[in-house]
This record gives structure tokens, sequence and C-alpha cells, in this order.
């Protein structure tokens, strides 16, 4: 014990010193504003996290600086908004989107039919381009008569803003569906699933040959299957599934919006890594900008689609309750009727912000801690960040770890977003600043290490709140008459000095390895 | 015309040729712009307003920029320090003479003895976590730096210096180079200090001390092992380059009717990143094409596509670090076998392995 | 005698570094071959392309009779090729046991040979639940090749085994190198030329990116003018 102490006696002091620090911070407030105070900082930190956990975990494996993973928290956030109150444009969409991806699930039959094609020289090289840009021109030429129903950002009346609002106060009051006209569904679904196959073909065939036996598993055939059956479902009962998504409970809903951005955004993480990231490996620094120009053209396609004013999401009905029995005053309550706050500890606490989302967070924690610990997946993970290389070399395929790595990291971000839409709202920019606590949280925690994304994230959450907290009630300067009130520009300015001094004692972070 | 003098005149000329025809068609482009428009000469030399008044106000823009990527160039491109932090050198110089010369009175002369004394202590400051912080965490420690700064400027109790979020506004300009009455003097002033700029980084790189500073980005344990103290020749780089940021942003100070606090922000670093990635790492040439082509295809771009332009750009630059990623005159000098040849050779000579 | 392993001619660049020009070797089946030359010759790039690592840009590699120009280094490893990397690069967050599960390219792998594994190596079964990162350098180079044991690997390519541990140490491990050479064939890359030339049966000299010489180690071992040209020792 004494040992481990001496071994790491910076970091002890250093915590030694933070949790006086917010000690004296926490007895310098009543009891009420102190409790709130921490955890708002949780909760903060708990968002943090989604995002700084993924982003640890990418750029641990894969060297990868992701400077777009706050414009996939964005992205989530506002997938789930688009399910949770529009569940008719969600079904709309459901059917083209799963019909473009199911192509993609046979890339297994399709390496091997590659590995048949006995052409050579120029036609070879051209035929995936061929086969590419034919597959975009039907894609276009379906999709553009594919009815989509949908919101206007230029009509202040149906725009996002609005249809927030309205189902914030359920009066929701859904568009009607538009019906197929030009083109009958059949067709449709023909033609999407036709350019989705030639795409998946033709992106196969930009690979060279690689001798290795290919064996095309059961499993891909079954993906192949469930996606396009259930895009077809989608398709030819829109209108029942959309009655079923309004009909049900919107804790369901909310459930389902949730489990949607994660989808999405690990599809998106998948596709990203695979096609973008992946040339540019041996470039880091050509990553770093691509990243950066990603994220622009993120932030640009959510304000075409979403518009540019701010809303919010409206909460599920589980923590949304005000009328008889609330603010709940014990747990029995809250349980019952689904209290939207709770009296604790004398203060009155959002059910919603302050439990549920840290709860979330320590979920999630852990579930990745075991992941990482116990499976094999986990090991390979441990044991990339270190030296991928050497994982090649004992003949694992490092590559696919990387693409599951990427694509579960852009998830965890998107459930970030997604949890926070009720809480913090949507906006153009919640990415960035989001990215930018991250950065800190992870400087401060250690780079690759995860138990220090954790650590970081819940240290920059709680010195915003309380400095936040601060600005409100002020803070005497001993011997002095003075009281201090910190200014909103010292929140961003408190978080950047702890990484600073940190990295000057520290320069790994807290838990960072030592080189 | 002297024997001793012309072979090294026409080895200049010919190792320089492409900046010297781009300086030549620099010095002409306000009068045949004008020419076009159908203006004349005395109107452009008049500073009359026009398109030519207009293409000037563009070029300088450009000259701004290149000077600023081109002391990023040397950090990052020769030095090899990944600094997310630079434009607080820029944005320090913009400030300090905008205020200096606004709230101050200051003479221009003391203001610029100013921007330089201030642009040193920066550089200091940068490089005082040099030893104990590396690579990426170099980045973000700077990073630190830079949005500190960033917030000081914009936070409100320094707003009657700064202009907070709106931005430092109403400098006075002394007359003879201000730019809406004598853009034209503006104009050759930028060129002329873009070019002192140019030539002296290029003598620093060309210097020993240039040498080592390549050989730090190159390998900072060797060049330690060979007896050098790296320190000592990033300090000397980091100095260098935050002295020249300043001075670029001090004119963009005297250009621009307001100094946005965004020139402070990580938005403007990663546009000298971006500079110097479409012109070429560690070229130096490549910083002023970059710039260029930075700022036109903004401008065009912003001009015909309007607000979807940001799309446009990213989308352009996800191309080019894909298919260009040596940037344009990188690129072009992979092409000409005769460095390759050098490189080879170099290599044999240092018997590099990795 | 069969070639298992059989390099022609290959060229190697890192970045734009033409690192081998022109390597050859040819490894007979269930022998020790021993790379040689001065640092920074080519040796540890020479194991590299041959596991596709560092892939070559011309020439072949023939393993078993299998052209490997455009596998994937993963696919190459997985025809049975085991890799002990130089400076004892095992995973530090990985405890012993998972150290050696990690290189299972096979469910079972690990249970089927641990039994041959810690007759080999006794102490790596006391210190099963350890974490690399608290090894002693003789133990991490220990478990460095014992996780090249863990899957059936016909070829085991050995970065420098001997690099900086005690003369105890180092008896031991040529000790399990003999060994293993019954089972496998062993290409061994050894500045120690001491240690070389009592393990190895074969050698191949790479000087400047080049193979320059090879032969039988009996041969060269009296050829003090080609040990103090190439290696610069006696």
């Amino acid at each position: 014990m004494i040992n481990v102490i001496r071994k790491n006696l910076v970091l002890w002091l250093t915590i030694l010193v933070l949790v006086i620090f917010f000690v004296m911070a926490a007895r310098g407030m009543d009891t009420e504003d102190w409790v709130i105070t921490l955890l708002r900082g949780l909760s903060v930190g708990a968002v943090t996290f989604l995002v700084a956990s993924g982003f640890s975990l990418i750029f641990g494996l894969l060297d990868v600086l992701n400077l777009a993973h706050g414009t996939m928290f964005m992205i989530g956030a506002y997938v789930a908004w688009t399910v949770y109150v529009r569940p008719d444009t969600f079904v709309d969409l459901l059917a083209p989107g799963l019909l473009l991806v199911s192509g993609f699930m046979l890339s297994g039959l399709w390496d091997r039919l590659r590995e048949g094609i006995r052409i050579d020289g120029f036609l070879r090289k051209a035929l995936p381009w061929m086969g590419l840009m034919l597959a975009a021109v039907i894609v276009v030429l379906v999709f553009r008569r594919f009815p989509i129903t949908i919101w206007d950002v230029g009509n202040y009346a149906q725009s996002p803003v609005t249809y927030s609002f309205m189902a914030d106060q359920g009066l929701l009051v859904l568009p009607e569906g538009e019906p197929f006209e030009e083109i009958s569904p059949a067709v449709a679904a023909i033609g999407l699933m036709a350019g989705s196959l030639i795409a998946g073909f033709s992106l196969s065939l930009f690979k060279k040959s690689t001798q290795a036996n290919l064996k095309v598993g059961w499993r891909s055939y079954l993906g192949f299957f469930m996606v396009a059956l259930v895009g077809l479902a989608a398709l030819f009962l829109n209108d029942g599934l959309t009655a079923f998504l309004t009909g049900i409970n919107s804790n369901w809903l909310f459930f389902l919006a949730v489990l949607s951005a994660v989808s999405f955004g690990i599809l998106l993480g998948g596709v990203m890594e695979s096609t973008l990231i992946r040339p540019l490996y041996v470039r880091p620094i050509y990553q770093l900008m691509l990243t950066i120009g990603l994220s622009a053209i993120g932030i640009e396609v959510v304000r075409a689609i979403w518009g540019r004013p701010e809303f919010v999401m409206p909460k599920p009905a589980m923590f949304s309750g005000t009328g008889e029995g609330c603010p709940a005053t014990t747990l029995a309550d809250l349980v019952q009727y689904h209290c939207s706050t709770i009296e604790l500890l004398d203060g009155r606490i959002r059910v919603y912000n302050e439990i549920f989302i840290p709860v979330v967070g320590l979920v999630v924690l852990i579930t990745v801690w075991m992941l990482l610990q116990r499976s094999k997946l986990g090991m390979i993970i441990r044991a990339g960040v270190q030296d991928g290389e050497m994982v090649e070399a004992l003949g694992i395929n490092v590559r696919r770890v990387f693409t599951l790595v990427f694509a579960l990291g852009v998830g965890l971000a998107a459930l970030g977003g997604a949890l926070a839409a009720p809480s913090m709202g949507l906006s153009n920019v919640m990415g960035e600043s989001l990215l930018l606590n991250a950065l800190i949280a992870l400087a401060i925690g250690g780079l690759t290490s995860y138990p220090g994304a954790a650590l970081g994230s819940i240290l920059v959450g709680l010195l915003q709140q309380f400095i936040i907290k601060y600005g409100a009630i002020g803070i005497p300067i001993p011997f002095t008459e003075i009281i201090f009130k910190p200014t909103p520009p010292l929140v961003p300015a408190s978080t950047v000095l702890l990484m600073v001094i940190i990295l000057l004692l520290m320069p790994n972070g807290l838990l960072g390895r030592k080189e | 015309m002297t024997e001793k003098t012309s072979p090294t005149v026409n080895s200049f000329v010919s190792q320089n040729r492409g900046l010297i025809l781009s300086l030549l068609a620099l010095v002409v482009l306000p009068f045949i712009v004008g020419l076009f428009e159908g203006a004349s000469l005395g109107a452009v030399w008049q500073n009359e307003s026009g398109t030519s008044k207009f293409v000037q106000g563009l070029a300088i823009e450009i000259f701004i920029l290149a000077i600023y990527a081109l002391s990023y160039d040397l950090i990052f491109g020769i030095t090899g320090l990944l600094s997310f932090g630079h434009s607080m050198f820029f944005a320090a110089g913009a400030y300090l003479s905008g205020i200096l010369l606004k709230s101050f009175d200051l003479s221009l002369g003391m203001t610029l003895v100013w921007v330089l004394v201030i642009a040193v202590v920066n550089a200091f400051l940068f490089g005082i976590v040099l030893p104990r912080v590396k690579g990426i965490t170099f980045a973000l420690v700077t990073l630190g730096l830079g949005s500190v700064f960033h917030i000081v400027i914009m936070s409100r109790e320094v707003g009657d210096y700064t202009g907070a979020d709106v931005g430092l506004q109403a400098v006075p300009v002394p007359e003879f180079i201000n730019p809406a009455t004598h853009r034209l003097t503006f104009y050759f002033v930028a060129i002329v200090l873009l070019l002192v700029v140019y030539f002296i980084y290029k003598r620093f790189v060309d210097s020993p001390t240039g040498r080592v500073c390549v050989a730090i980005r190159e390998n900072e344990d060797r060049a330690k092992m060979l007896g050098f103290n790296t320190f000592y020749f990033k300090i000397v780089a980091l100095v260098l380059s935050s002295v020249t940021a300043a001075l670029a942003g001090t004119l963009h100070t005297l250009y621009q009717p307001i100094v946005s606090p965004n020139t402070a922000g990580l938005g403007f670093t990663v546009t000298a990143l971006l500079i110097i990635l479409i012109g070429g790492v560690g070229t130096l040439n490549g910083a002023l094409v970059g710039a260029a082509v930075y700022r036109l295809l903004d401008f065009g771009l912003r001009r015909y596509l309007g607000e979807s332009a940001s799309f446009i750009n990213g989308a352009i630059y996800i191309l080019i670090v894909l298919y260009l990623p040596f940037g344009i005159v990188g690129t072009w000098r992979m092409q000409s076998a005769k460095i390759t040849e050098g490189r080879k050779r170099l290599l044999k000579l240092l018997k590099l392995e990795k | 005698m069969d070639t298992l392993l059989d390099v022609q001619e290959i060229h190697t660049f890192i970045g734009q570094y033409h690192i081998l020009e022109g390597v050859s070797l040819g490894v007979p089946q269930g022998s020790i071959t021993a790379l040689l030359g001065r640092n920074g010759a080519g040796k540890t790039t020479t194991l590299k392309s041959i596991l596709g690592l560092t892939a070559p840009r011309q020439g072949k590699v023939v393993f078993d009779g299998r052209d490997l120009s455009g596998m994937r280094s993963f696919d190459i490893a997985a025809l049975g090729i085991g890799y002990v990397p130089e400076h004892r690069a095992i995973f530090r967050d990985l405890s012993v046991e998972e150290n050696l599960k990690i290189a299972e390219r096979e469910k079972g792998d690990y249970t089927r040979k641990s039994d041959m594994i810690f007759d080999l190596f006794p102490d790596l079964k006391r210190l099963i639940t350890l974490s690399g990162a608290n090894l002693s350098g003789g133990q991490q180079q220990m478990l460095a090749i014992a996780r090249a044991l863990v899957a059936d690997n016909k070829l085991l390519l050995i970065d420098e085994p001997s690099e900086g541990l005690a003369p105890v140490l180092i008896e031991q491990m040529m000790k399990v190198i003999s060994r293993l050479s019954v089972e496998s064939t062993v290409v061994l890359v050894e500045q120690n030329f001491l240690v070389a030339s009592q393990l190895a049966e074969y050698f191949v000299i790479i000087e400047e990116g080049k193979s320059v010489k090879s032969g039988m180690m009996k041969d060269l071992v009296n050829d003090h003018e080609t040990i103090h040209r190439y290696l610069g020792a006696a």
C-alpha cells in the first residue's frame, strides 16, 4: 500500500489537493446548493464522459484524434429528436435507409465473387467506378421519387422548433403522410436494393485480390435478409408502423430514439473509418485535417436539414410528471408518479438531468470496462493500444477491430447526444463545446486511459458547475470584504487552467501511462 | 556587369524564377485589372474605388494570411511542433497594436516595438512547457493557452479595450498607409513585408540553426544524441514564428476595419494548418501558394454558393487530404526526379534506417 | 531438405527510404538460420518484410510453397509464422495469461499448449496473473517467445533474443531456442556472434540492405576475414 502511494506520489497529492478543493468549495455553500451542484457536475461529467470515452478508445487504438467526435455527438442528438418527435419521418426514412444498407451486408459474398473475376487491365480498373456511378444514378433517380414526410426549416409553423414545442405541450399533430405518386413502391424498393447491391459489389472491386481463402458465413446472408425484410416491411406497412409508433408510450419511443441514434452512430462510424480514415493511417496529421473537414460538413448538413434555431427535445413521460404527488419526496413517490423533480437534502433535483444521466453514464462506464477487461475483443483492444503491429503479427485482423472500435466510439458519442437532447437542448454548436470539454477531460485524465477519461470528465463537470454556482452566489475573498463572482468566461477558462497545471505536473495526465 | 557577381545573380534568378515572375505579376496586377475595367493608370494610382482597388484588397488579405501561414510552417512544418494555439501569436499582435494605437495613442513605431516585445514573451510562454510535454500533449497545452487568451479577449471585463465579442473597432490608422485612401501603398508595403519574411525564413531554414530544426522534426532523439540542445533550437523557431505572426496580426489590424475575436480561436489556427497543407507542409513557398488558394477558394465559393460554401469547402479539403497528400508545392517537387535523387544521396550519407 | 521459406531479392521502402535493396535467403525446413550484420543493416526490416508488416515493393517471399505477395500480414501470420520482436514487445497491460491467450489462432490453443509452454518456461506459470509491465527483462523475453509458441507455427522469426540479458539468462534462452528447432524452423537475428554461432546451422549476412553472403555457420566460424569485414568483431 505504502509502495503504491510512493510510486505515484504526484498523482495522490494532486488528487488530495483536488478533493480538498472541492470539499472547501462545497463547504462554502448551503446544503441544497452543493448537493445540486455536485449532481449537476456529475451530469455534465457523464455526458462529457460518453464523448470522451469513445474519443479515448479511438485515439488509443487507432491513433486518430477524431475532431469530428463532437459533431457525431450532435448528430446523435438530432437523430434521436427525429425518431422521438417525428416518428412518421423516421418510418419514411427507415425503408430506404435499410434497403440501401442491405447490399453492403453481403460483403463476404462480394469478396468471393471478386476473387473469381478474371479480367485485367483498364477494364478491371474502370469496373468499380462504373459500378459505383451506375448505383449512384439508380439510387438518386429512385430516391427523388420516394415520398418522405418531413418538416420545413424555412416555414416557422412547420419547423422543428414548432414541432418540438407542440410535442412538449402534448399538442403534436403529425402531417398527413405523402403517398407514392410517380413510382410504385415495388419499383422503388427494387431500385434501391439493386443500387445497394451494385454499390456493395463495386466497392469490393476496389480491393486487390487477397488470395486468402474466403468463406461466406451464414450470418452474412442472415444479416442481409433481416435488413432487407425489415426495410421492405417498413415500406409496405408504413402507415401502420407510424400509427403504432405514435400510439406507444413515450418511454418506449424514447428508448427507440436512443437506440436509433446509437445504431446510426455505429453505422456512421463504421462507414467513416472504412472509407475515409483508413487510407490515411500512414499520414496522421491528414487524419486530423480530415476529421476537421468532416466536422464542418456535418454541421452544415445538420443546418440544412434541421435548421439553425435551437430547440429542446421533450422528456419522456417517465421523467416529466408534475401533477399530484410531485415533487416527489420519497423514492416510492418517484416511481409511482413519475415526477420530473425530487426533493433531496433540501434541494429540488431534476430526475432526468441529475439522476438518470449520471446513472446511464455509470452503466456505460462499467459495461465498457467489463468489455475491455473480460472479452477477447477487449484484450485485443488493450494490446492494440500499446502495439498494433504486434497484434497483427499474431494473425489478428486489426483493421477489422479498428473499424469496430471507431464505430463503437462514434456510437457512444451518439448515445451521449441522444441523452443530452432533452437536458441540454439541440443546437448547431452543441458538439464543439462538448468536444473541447472532452479534450480537456482526456488531457487531464490521460489521453489513452479509459478510467482516466471517466475521472477527467467528472473533474471537468464538477469544476464547471461549481464555478457557475459561485458565479451566482459569489466567493468571499478571505481577509477582505470583497465578494468575487466568477464571470461566465471563467467557466471554460478554469477547466483549461486545470488542464495546463495538471499537464505540467504530470505530462501524461492523471492516469496516463508514463512512456 | 562584373564577372564576379553575375553568376550568383544568375543562379539566384534561375532558382527563384517562379517567385520573381509572380512578383512581377503582382506588381503590375493592380494596373492591369484597372486597365481591363477601363480605368486609367492614374485613377488606379489615386486609389479610386473600382475592381482594381477591390482586387488589391483581396491580395492584401492573401499576403497577410501568407505571412501568418509562413510562421506556422516554421514551427510545424520545419521544426515539427504541433501547436493548436498559434492563432494566439497572431491575435496578440493584432489586438496589442490596435489597443496601443487606439487607447494609448502610441505612434506606429512604438507600437511595433511593443508588439515585438510581447511576441517574444508569448514565444517563451509556449516554450517554457517544451521540456515537459511533447507531441499531442504539447498541442493540447498550447490549445489551452490559446483558449485562455481567446476567453480573456472575449470577456466583458476588458471589453473597453478589446471590444469583447464584437471585436476591436475604429483603430486609427496612420494616414500614409490607410487602406481606404492609400490602398496601393498598403498593397506594396504588404508585398515587401511578405518578401522580407519569406527570404529571412529561407535563409533561416538553410542556416545551421534551421537545419538542426529540421533534424529535430525528423528525429529529436538523434538530434539530441548529436549533442544539440534541442530546447534552444525550438525556442529560436518559436520566437521567430511568434514575431512573424504578430507582425501579420499588426498588418491585419491596420487593414481590417474590425478585428474579430475569432482570430484568437482554434479555428484560425486550423486555417493556418489548412493553408500549409494545401500548399505543402515544410516547403515555405507552399504557405504562399496555399494562402492564395485558400482565400480565393473561400471567396469564390462564398460568392457563388452563399450559405453552403463551408460544406463545399470542407469537401474540397477532404479531397485534398485524400488525393494531394503533399500539398500543391510538395507534389510539384515530388515530380522532379532531381529531389528524389538528392534525398537518396543524403540518406546514404546519413545511413538512416528508420 | 525442403526449403520452408524462400526470400527472393526483396526491396522494401519505409516512407521514401529505400531500406532493403535486394535481400535473398533460403531457409531449410527444421533448421536455425541466423541473420547477421551491423546495426541498421536491415535485419529487422527483413523479418518484418517476410511478415508483410513492411511489405516489400519488389521481389517475393515464398513460404511453404505459397507466394506471399499482396497478402495482408495477419493472413501471412495465420499461415503459421510466429514472431518474437526485438525489445521484448510483450503487451504490458495484459496479464501473462492474457499475453498467451491473445495469441490463440484457434480456440483451445492455449489449453492444448500450456503444458508444453510451462515445461519450457517454468517461471511463467508462477507469474501467470502478473501484468506484463511487472515482469523483469528476462521474464518478458521468455513470455515473448512463449507467446509465439501458443499457435501452431511452422516458422519462428526471433529478433535479438539475447539483447540486454544477463549471461545466465542468455544460456537458458539458447537452450530453449535449440529445443524449439526440433519442431519448427527458426530465423534468428542476433548481434551476439557467439550466441548466433552456437545456435545456428546456417547464416546470411546483410550489409546496407543487401544480403551479401550466406552459407553454413561452421564455415563462417573459421572465416575470420569475412567476420571481420562484415561483423566488425573477431
